[in-house]
């Protein structure tokens, strides 16, 4: 009873086909409140399918998603930003004819905050990651990991948030920002308690941030447990090697 | 109900079936450059009418009625040089720099294109209707009699969308650009300059108006406007026939011509052009992406 | 601290100042000119309003919709039609337009909700075909191409500048509830949506209910517009929805600088001020023009608006920086 309740995510097999190919099957994947959870697994293995589902873009075959107990897998990706759950994409997506500070309004007016509260929060946050100085600039003169470092805070501006799924979050970026991004992660999580899922190739940093890893493989969960347990487990060395 | 004479009928449907058929034509060149840079060229109706009006000074001032056929090929080979020329400067740019918005720049373009066309064959060649001479006199399809030059017309027609489909089927450009349509970065990686193919796209795409526009001269009466009616035709089939799709366009430019000229027989013919349009409506509104489906670009 | 997108211009005090000189030279210009310049102008208002109004959609929205100019033939034909057939008082034909204009919008927004661009160019371009088919088909009601005679609104002396001054409150009018607009959130929802529709959704934008919102606003603005025409010219015909009208607004609009509040403004009274003023040269105008928005558009030049902001901006910086050097 008491693991019920401290369960924040779930999806009771979770199917998706695409015409003939299944991406996703089967998938049971099940996260705790405060967790800070890594997704890994081979190219294809699906786990950006599983990010789209969990978060509306796709509609699952069958099978669902229950965030508090309640399903959602039916809800529209801005219903879903509603509950108190936020995504990034892969290629870092924000709005090129903004500023970098109009980019993080947008999700706090959705909630119905006020322009001045939004603009406080706002500046905060990039203060925090050391955009602060960029507020004005044109997203279009960021970096790639600028970029992809507005993307991840912007979605701090919704609050209460709850869920926060990152896809890829560290491909490409400069090991500065990276630092930057696991530090806000671990701040956000720490202090006010968002749970994580995090997509990645990086197993370092995924070690480093993640207390649970859930190995994704032709579209299911093939192993789950701390880094080490599943570095250890025969079936994940054999999808990363065999394929 | 009227009886209807089946001559008439049949003569009014083959009549129509043929037009359709050579706007086709225009329509496939529309669906050609879709297919290869993805942007809708709203000024094809223009390039029919530079199509018809080179077409006119060919055979009135160079070769003469006899030599239509010349001068339908040479008007596609001038079409096709000034596409070339109007990608390079206005299209192509498209792809190298930071336009942002594709769709929305090729629009603006390609209609300040069209309204540039029209004003400059106004200023050049005066608001006045040309009609060039019949290409051939008025002969029979079985026991039906058929205007001469719709006849050869029409058989012009065939042979060009032959040619252009074996271009596409048969020759190395063709699978070019059946690639390209199919995987632009993937026949970047095959090493083919996109850059070319898009450009050679462009002027065969606007050649295949003009080339209507040479073959219909002497039916429709040649005026800076008359371009529009073409665009118009053009747009109608491939929203019908499916936007991408070529054996779409055919069969939707047959359907277009055989609904008008039913539409035409039985009910008002003073309405000929609505019917066509009703169908697009009725299209538009049940099956939006057109008869055939249109083959998402893998890259 | 001001929110300042780098989209606006700085130098706000002297930007708000011109604007005001601006409008005092229009409102005074009744007394300076005569019959026909009045006339232009009031057109040019007119302009301006289906100008600001297309903007709205297409410029912030990005629903580049070729349908416009129909809506504002649909306001202007409703109005007439109510008023000649059925002896509504003018005001109710006018108030009635804008209720079937942004109905039609509504429902042509639904149909292209789910559409990309290109096809949403060519649905919108289809509709406007369609209306202006159906007017000259139903030449029984509408009287087709021989033009509708419409009751006038202002009749006797002094309709002339009546008209004017009707014509440059509904602009000003227009102008500035799109700017209300673009400025509220409402504004940031619309340009999320043309910057990337999915993100917009994934920060909690409901994009359908917003993207209908501004089709029917727009095409609810441009109905009114067309009554008014329409009272005011005394005819209405086909001619209004020809495809050369749509054009005519999208290179207003280019030229005068799109997604920008005062761009539709310039361009509109800018292009219609030419036009008018060398009518003598005939299509060469239309010739410039479309040379002018094809430069515009290809050296990714936001028009007008888009070359006094990278001046103003320009300045600024070279104060900053010698400020700086201080």
């Amino acid at each position: 009873m008491e693991k019920e309740n401290n369960e924040l995510l779930r999806t009771e097999n979770l199917t998706k086909d695409f015409g003939k190919l299944r991406a996703v099957d089967n998938l049971s994947l099940s996260l705790e409140k405060g967790e800070i959870r890594g997704l890994i697994g081979p190219n294809g293995s699906g786990k950006t399918t599983v990010v789209n589902l969990i978060t509306g873009v796709y509609r699952p075959t069958s099978g669902g998603v229950y965030f508090s107990g309640r399903r959602i897998d039916r809800l529209s990706p801005d219903n879903i930003t509603h509950e108190g759950i936020m995504r990034t994409f892969q290629v870092a997506r924000v709005f090129a004819d903004m500023s970098v500070l109009e980019n993080m309004l947008i999700p706090a007016f959705t909630q119905g905050t006020s322009r001045r509260e939004a603009r406080h929060r706002a500046q905060e946050l990039l203060d925090f990651c050391l955009l602060g100085k960029l507020s004005n600039e044109p997203t279009r003169n960021l970096s790639g990991g600028q970029t992809m470092l507005l993307q991840i805070v912007r979605g701090f501006m919704r609050q209460p948030l709850k869920l926060y799924l990152l896809d890829e979050p560290f491909a490409g970026v400069h090991p500065a920002i990276k630092d930057v991004i696991i530090n806000t992660i671990q701040k956000m999580n720490r202090e006010e308690g968002v749970t994580f899922l995090i997509v990645s190739h990086e197993l370092t940093t995924i070690r480093r941030l993640c207390s649970r890893i859930s190995v994704l493989h032709g579209g299911g969960v093939i192993s789950e447990g701390t880094m080490r347990e599943v570095a250890n487990d025969p079936r994940v060395i054999d999808s990363y090697l065999g394929g | 109900m009227v009886t209807i004479d089946s001559t008439l009928l049949s003569q009014y449907i083959i009549s129509g079936v043929v037009i359709g058929l050579i706007y086709s034509l225009m329509a496939m060149g529309i669906t050609f450059i879709y297919g290869i840079m993805r942007i809708i060229n709203w000024s094809m109706g223009e390039f029919y009418m530079i199509g018809g009006y080179l077409q006119y000074i060919i055979i009135t001032h160079l070769l003469g009625v006899e030599d239509w056929y010349l001068g339908v090929l040479l008007s596609m080979v001038g079409v096709f040089l000034l596409g070339m020329v109007v990608q390079g400067l206005l299209i192509k740019p498209m792809f190298q720099g930071s336009v942002e918005r594709r769709t929305e720049y090729a629009t603006i373009v390609t209609i300040s294109l069209g309204v540039l066309f029209t004003n400059v064959a106004v200023i050049g060649a005066g608001p006045f209707i040309y009609s060039p001479p019949g290409y051939y006199h008025g002969t029979r399809i079985i026991t039906l009699p058929v205007s001469g030059t719709r006849f050869v017309a029409f058989i012009g027609t065939i042979v060009l969308l032959s040619l252009f489909y074996l271009f596409l089927k048969k020759t190395w450009w063709g699978r070019a650009f059946q690639g390209a349509a199919q995987n632009r970065m993937g026949i970047q990686t095959a090493g083919i300059d996109v850059f070319r193919l898009d450009q050679i796209a462009f002027g065969i795409g606007v050649a295949l108006a003009a080339a209507a526009g040479a073959l219909l001269a002497p039916e429709f009466y040649l005026h800076p406007r008359c371009g529009s009616i073409a665009t118009m035709k053009g747009f109608e089939i491939i929203v019908i026939g499916g936007l991408g799709s070529i054996p779409g366009v055919l069969c939707a430019g047959l359907l277009l011509g055989l609904i008008e000229s039913l539409g035409a027989v039985f009910l008002n013919p003073s309405f000929r052009d609505v019917y066509g349009f009703l169908f697009l409506l009725a299209i538009l509104a049940i099956r939006p992406t057109g008869l055939f489906e249109e083959r998402e670009r893998v890259a | 601290m001001k929110e300042i997108s780098y989209t606006k211009i700085t130098g706000f005090k002297w930007y708000s100042l011109s604007i005001a000189a601006l409008l005092l030279l229009v409102a005074l210009l009744p007394f300076s000119t005569g019959q026909y310049y009045l006339q232009v102008f009031t057109v040019a208002f007119y302009y301006v309003i289906l100008a600001s109004s297309w903007n709205l959609l297409a410029g912030y929205t990005g629903q580049f919709s070729l349908a416009h100019h129909a809506f504002a033939a649909i306001g202007g034909y409703t109005s007439a039609l109510l008023v000649t057939n059925f002896g509504l008082p003018i005001w109710l034909g006018i108030l009635a337009a804008p209720l079937s204009s942004a109905l039609m919008g509504f429902i042509l927004g639904m149909l292209c909700l789910r559409m990309r661009a290109i096809y949403l160019a060519i649905a919108t371009w289809a509709f406007a075909e369609s209306v202006r088919i159906t007017i000259s088909m139903t030449y029984e009601i509408t009287r087709g191409d021989l033009g509708l005679a419409v009751p006038k609104l202002f009749v006797g002396k002094g309709q002339g500048v009546a008209y004017y001054y009707l014509f440059l409150g509904l602009a000003a009018v227009t102008v500035l509830m799109i700017m209300f607009i673009i400025r509220s959130k409402m504004g940031y929802y619309l340009r999320a949506i043309r910057n990337d529709e999915m993100v917009a959704r994934v920060m909690g934008i409901n994009t359908t209910r917003w993207k209908i919102l501004a089709f029917m606003l727009s095409s609810g603005i441009a109905g009114i517009a067309g009554a008014f025409y329409g009272h005011y010219n005394g005819l209405l015909t086909p001619v209004m929805i020809d495809f050369n009208e749509m054009a005519f607004i999208v290179i207003m609009v280019v030229i005068g600088g799109i997604r920008s509040i005062a761009g539709p403004l310039i361009g509109a009274i800018l292009i219609e001020l030419l036009t008018e003023t060398f009518r003598e040269f005939g299509e060469i105008r239309m010739v410039v023009f479309a040379l002018a928005v094809i430069a515009i558009a290809r050296l990714y030049n936001e028009g007008a608006m888009g070359t006094i902001r990278q001046f103003t901006q320009w300045i600024s910086r070279r104060k900053q920086a010698r400020e700086g050097v201080n």
